[in-house]
Order: C-alpha cells, then structure tokens, then sequence
C-alpha cells in the first residue's frame, strides 16, 4: 500500500519533469560554476592589483599623466576584481549553464529516451569520429562543475541542518552526525538524478552545435576557454571534496 | 510524444524532484545569478528581499559589510606627541570583540553571554572578553573561530572551525563563513567587525613614538593642490633616512613609486586591515613577501608629492581609510584649531563598525 503510494506520488512529481529537470540541471551547473569563481577572485584581486602598480609606475613618468596616478583606490580594486569574477561567472553560466535549459528526456536527434546506454555510445563515437575542442572540452568542464554544485549543495544541507538542529532542538553530537547524514544523503540524489543529466546535456548540446556550425573547430570556443581555467581551479581546490569522509 | 510518456522509472520521479529543489535551493542562496532571480521576483510582486549584494558573494566579503558611512567622526584631535606603546594583541583582540559586542541586543547579546558563562566568566570588561576569546581559542584552534563563537555560539564556531579543518584550510573568517548557511551572517558580520577592530587596537607605530603629526587625518586644504581634500592618513615628521617599520605581521601587496604617493608599501595584515607608507626615499620589500611586525620595511624621504620629509602612514579597514590615531590610547595635545568639518557624505554601506566604535571609543591611556 505504501509503495502504491509512494509511486502514485512519484509519478505526480515525474508529470512535471519537463519544468523541474532542465532547471534543477541549470541551477546545479551555476552553483559549481560560482563555487569556482569563489575559488579564483582572490587571484583576480592580486593581479588586479599588480596592474594597478604597472600602470601607476607608467603614468608616473610624465608629467602630463601624473594625476592620473593613486585614482583607484583598496577598494576599487577589490570591487574591480569581484566584479570581473562575476562577469566571468556570468558569462560561463550563459555559455554552459543556460544549454542545460534545453534539456528534454526525448532526445531531439536520436527521437529515443535520453537515458539509454545508446545515446550515450552514439554521442560517444561522433566524438571519437570528429573530435573538436567544443565536443570534448563541454562535457569535461559541465562535469567538473556539476560534482562542484552537487558538494556545494550537499555542504549546504550540513549547515543549514546543524545551524538550525543545535541548541534548542538537539544538543551538538546529534546534530553533526545527522546533518551529515542529510548532506550525504543530498550529494548522492543529486549526484545520481542530476550530474550525468547535465554532462550528457553538454555532450549533446555540443553536439548539435558542432554539426550545425561551418566551422567546428572554432564553434564554441569562447565559452570553452572562459570555463576551462574556472574548472581547472576547481579541479585544484579538488582535495576539499575529500573531506567529505574525514 | 510527451517527454513523461518516455520515462522508464516514474519511481525515481520523487527523487530527481527533490534533486532539483535542492540545487535550485541552493542556486537562489548561494549564488548571484540566484541573487538576480530573487531580486527581480521581489521586484515583479513588489516584495522585500533579503538578498546581498552581488559582489559580496565571493570571498572576502565578510570583511565588507561594515564600511563605515563617515570615518570622520572618528578622527582624534591633532596629536603633538604620541607617547604610547602597543597594547599586547590579546588584549587588543578583546577590546576588538567586546567593542563588537556592545553593538548587540536581544539574542545576539545572549549567545555573548552563554559563551562566557560556558568558562565561568563574565563579559563585563574588553579584559573579560579577552579572556573569554583566549579560553574558546585554546579550544577551538584559531582566533578566528573563538571570535565567531563569541558571535555565533560554541557549538557553530566549533562545527565550522572543524569542517573547515577537515578541508585543510586555514581557519580565517572567510572560510568559516564558506562553512555556514546564510542566516549566520549576523554574526559573521559582528565577528568581522570584532576581528577588524581588534587587529587595528593591536597595532604598533611605523617610527618612534613621540613623532609629531605635521598633518592629522581628515579634511583639510591640500598644501600642494590648493583645494580641500581628505587626508586619508596621519603625516609624521622625520628626518630623510629614518627606518620605517612595519606595524604588524603581514604580506606586501605594494612596493612601487609614482608621481602621488612616491615609494610606497602597501602591508596587508589579514582580517581586514591594511596600512600604507608613502614617500619613502627607498623600498626595502618587494611585493608578496612576508613581513613581520617591527621589520624595517623603508626608509623615509620626500618622494612623490610632497613638501618636505615624512612619513604618510594610512590605516584603512574594510578597505576604508581611518585615523590610525583611533585606535591609540593617546590623549594628544592640541596644537591648533581642529580641521573644518567635512562635507556631508552619502552612506554607502552598513555603520556597523562605526557603530561599534562609537559606543566603545578609543582605548583609555591608562591601558596602554
């Protein structure tokens, strides 16, 4: 009876797939995208702050420019460098996050349930077939962003639980373990409802452009390398995820 | 065909369901974009909205919240002589934290006392409060931590201190705050202030006490450009040549000339805090190294625009500039008239830190 129930409410939620996927999808790729971004503004307030140095020792030099010396300020500089990681993560989120809208269970080439172990083998041969830098740099990034949200997500649940569990609730060795057990327990419905989801929307997104576009090797290309060195700082910071088991 | 017709497990729906409301969850709290989506919302239906601004969003932002609106009231009268020492840094800390807290009410002000009564002390003085910073130290790791613990209860401070530890970062408010939901940022942001404050009360002088102030903080008319400006620092008159040190441990983040400032270092100490010395005749750092307090880092001169020698040191928390006077336990002899009051400034961040300050004020000269 229970489980009659159980499906009868799964099937409720499972009618509105088509609205909530696409944005569940797009919503776990801006998270992993910001948490990279979070990762990289303090290497953008350094550098902006060398500039500032280079470009105030050059207009030192003349007379004419010499006013133009000490105009940006500590906090002009942070605020330029913060706002340079949010127009970077901007536009990473328009090039790889906002595809994940046009996700569908019906694959729109293949006309058969996206899930099945073929449409990823075809979407895997055409890459193998004709590699371009579109096909095989979206996946690899929307997958580095996609376990970076899913951490985020899980690291969310853990405080929000504890925070709101500790002191009039439970006392604080119950609620650690408890909210660890939630955040564990977020990681992996989302890892397993919605990361694949999103690499196999980026492989096939890529796809579509790639055989659309006169020039593949150049289709996409801007969105690949403004999402390459986010993912690779992610990929650096990679040992946090390990902390999820000490 | 309809995308739900195809679907082989409708069993799974409930699943991807609360998959998608967690990340969407999240994606509203944690991230601008979400911070866009809200605000236009609230915007739509003519709401109220919670939502931070969009460069606060990354880190280091925990700092940023207590700009202070007007730094001018906090400015001092002109200092002849400055004749104190440094007040020891857990001392200093504890004025910071119990400054911090005297801005507090309600709730907020029982988590205070809860921690102090959890060691079987009061919070009645900055000593108290030093004390019970140092007592949640030695159990926490980090001042950081005991200071969030202060503002944010044991228990939090501790599961954030002990999260970011199993990640292997250093303990600085910004990553605890990485380890917190976004309804503690009340206390973060009252721990960023304790921690701000505490760090400028710590601070020592770049050259011998006793230097007289030829230029005090605050509006003034430029000697050079002829028309009223802020003097964002203090200028301290000494011979070319004189040894400049730094006030406290830090990394440089400027060593560099021009035609303004001259040779100039910028030391920034953490948590907040950074100080400037201008129109030095010659640099002894270079940008990203370490340095530790009383390291000679220049050597003063009459470089970039300037009069005659000094020493333009500037203090500048949040990333805005104070009266390094501020936060000394001086009682400086007035050798004129105070400056002209200033023009009236737009606040253009929250007056928490002022706030703060003005309730505790500088500390007593006794103290020091």
């Amino acid at each position: 009876m229970a489980t009659s129930t159980l499906g009868g409410v799964s099937r409720f939620f499972g009618a509105f797939r088509w609205a909530f996927m696409p944005l569940g999808l797009f919503a776990l790729i801006a998270v992993g995208v910001h948490a990279a971004a979070d990762v990289v503004d303090d290497r953008l307030l350094r550098a902006v702050e060398w500039l500032d140095a280079l470009f105030d020792g050059l207009l030192a030099q003349s007379e004419h420019t010499a006013a133009w010396v000490n105009r940006i300020d500590s906090r002009e500089r942070t605020l330029i460098a913060r706002g340079i990681a949010l127009a970077w993560e901007l536009s990473v989120d328009v090039f790889i996050a906002l595809p994940a809208l046009g996700y569908d269970e019906v694959d729109a080439v293949e006309k058969k349930f996206a899930m099945t172990r073929e449409t990823w083998r075809t979407l895997l041969q055409r890459v193998n077939a004709k590699p371009t830098p579109m096909r095989l740099i979206r996946p690899v990034v929307t997958a580095v962003f996609s376990l970076a949200g899913a951490y985020a997500v899980s690291r969310l649940v853990e405080s929000t639980l504890f925070v709101g569990l500790v002191g009039d609730v439970t006392s604080a060795e119950v609620a650690a373990p408890l909210a660890r057990i939630f955040a564990g327990t977020a990681m992996t419905i989302v890892v397993f409802s919605h990361c694949w989801r999103a690499v196999l929307r980026a492989m096939q997104h890529a796809d579509e452009a790639t055989v659309k576009s006169k020039h593949p090797w150049v289709e996409g290309l801007w969105g690949s390398a403004l999402a390459l060195p986010l993912a690779l700082a992610l990929i650096l910071e990679s040992e946090a995820l390990l902390s999820f088991f000490r | 065909m309809s995308a739900t017709a195809t679907f082989a497990r409708p069993s799974r729906g409930l699943l991807d369901f609360l998959g998608a409301a967690l990340c969407l969850w999240a994606a509203a709290y944690h991230t601008p974009v979400g911070a866009l989506v809200r605000d236009l919302g609230a915007r739509l239906f003519s709401a109220k909205t919670n939502t931070r601004p969009l460069l606060a969003y990354y880190t280091g932002g925990v700092y940023d919240a207590h700009e202070v609106s007007d730094p001018t009231p906090l400015t001092t009268p002109v200092p002849d002589i400055e004749v104190l020492t440094t007040i020891p840094p857990g001392r200093a800390l504890g004025r910071g934290v119990f400054a911090s807290a005297s801005t507090l009410t309600g709730d907020q002000r029982a988590t205070v006392d809860a921690l102090a009564k959890r060691y079987n002390l009061t919070f009645a003085t900055p000593d108290d409060a030093a004390l019970v910073v140092e007592r949640a130290r030695v159990d926490l790791g980090s001042e950081e931590a005991a200071v969030l613990a202060v503002f944010a209860g044991y228990d939090i401070a501790s599961y954030a201190a002990h999260r970011a530890g199993a990640e292997g970062r250093a303990m600085t408010l910004e990553v605890l705050s990485q380890r917190l939901p976004p309804s503690s940022s009340k206390a973060l942001s009252s721990a960023g202030t304790a921690l701000m404050l505490g760090t400028a009360y710590g601070l020592s002088w770049p050259v011998a006490p006793g230097t007289r102030v030829t230029s005090p903080f605050g509006w003034r008319n430029h000697p050079t450009l002829g028309r009223g400006q802020l003097h964002t620092g203090v200028d301290l008159s000494v011979p070319e040549g004189t040894p400049v040190k730094v006030v406290a441990d830090g990394i440089v983040r400027r060593a560099s000339e021009d035609a303004v400032n001259g040779r100039v270092v910028i030391i920034d100490h953490g948590r907040g805090v950074s100080t400037a010395y201008c129109h030095n005749s010659l640099l002894l750092v270079s940008t990203g190294q370490t340095v530790r307090a009383g390291d000679v880092i220049a050597h003063s001169g009459t470089t970039g625009r300037s009069t005659g020698p000094h020493v333009h040191y500037q203090l500048e928390l949040g990333h805005k500039p104070m009266d390094p006077f501020a936060f000394r336990g001086s009682k400086p002899v007035l050798i004129e008239a105070p400056p002209p009051p200033p023009p009236t400034l737009k606040p253009d961040g929250t007056v928490q830190l002022k706030k703060a300050f003005d309730q505790f004020g500088p500390p007593p000269a006794t103290e020091e």
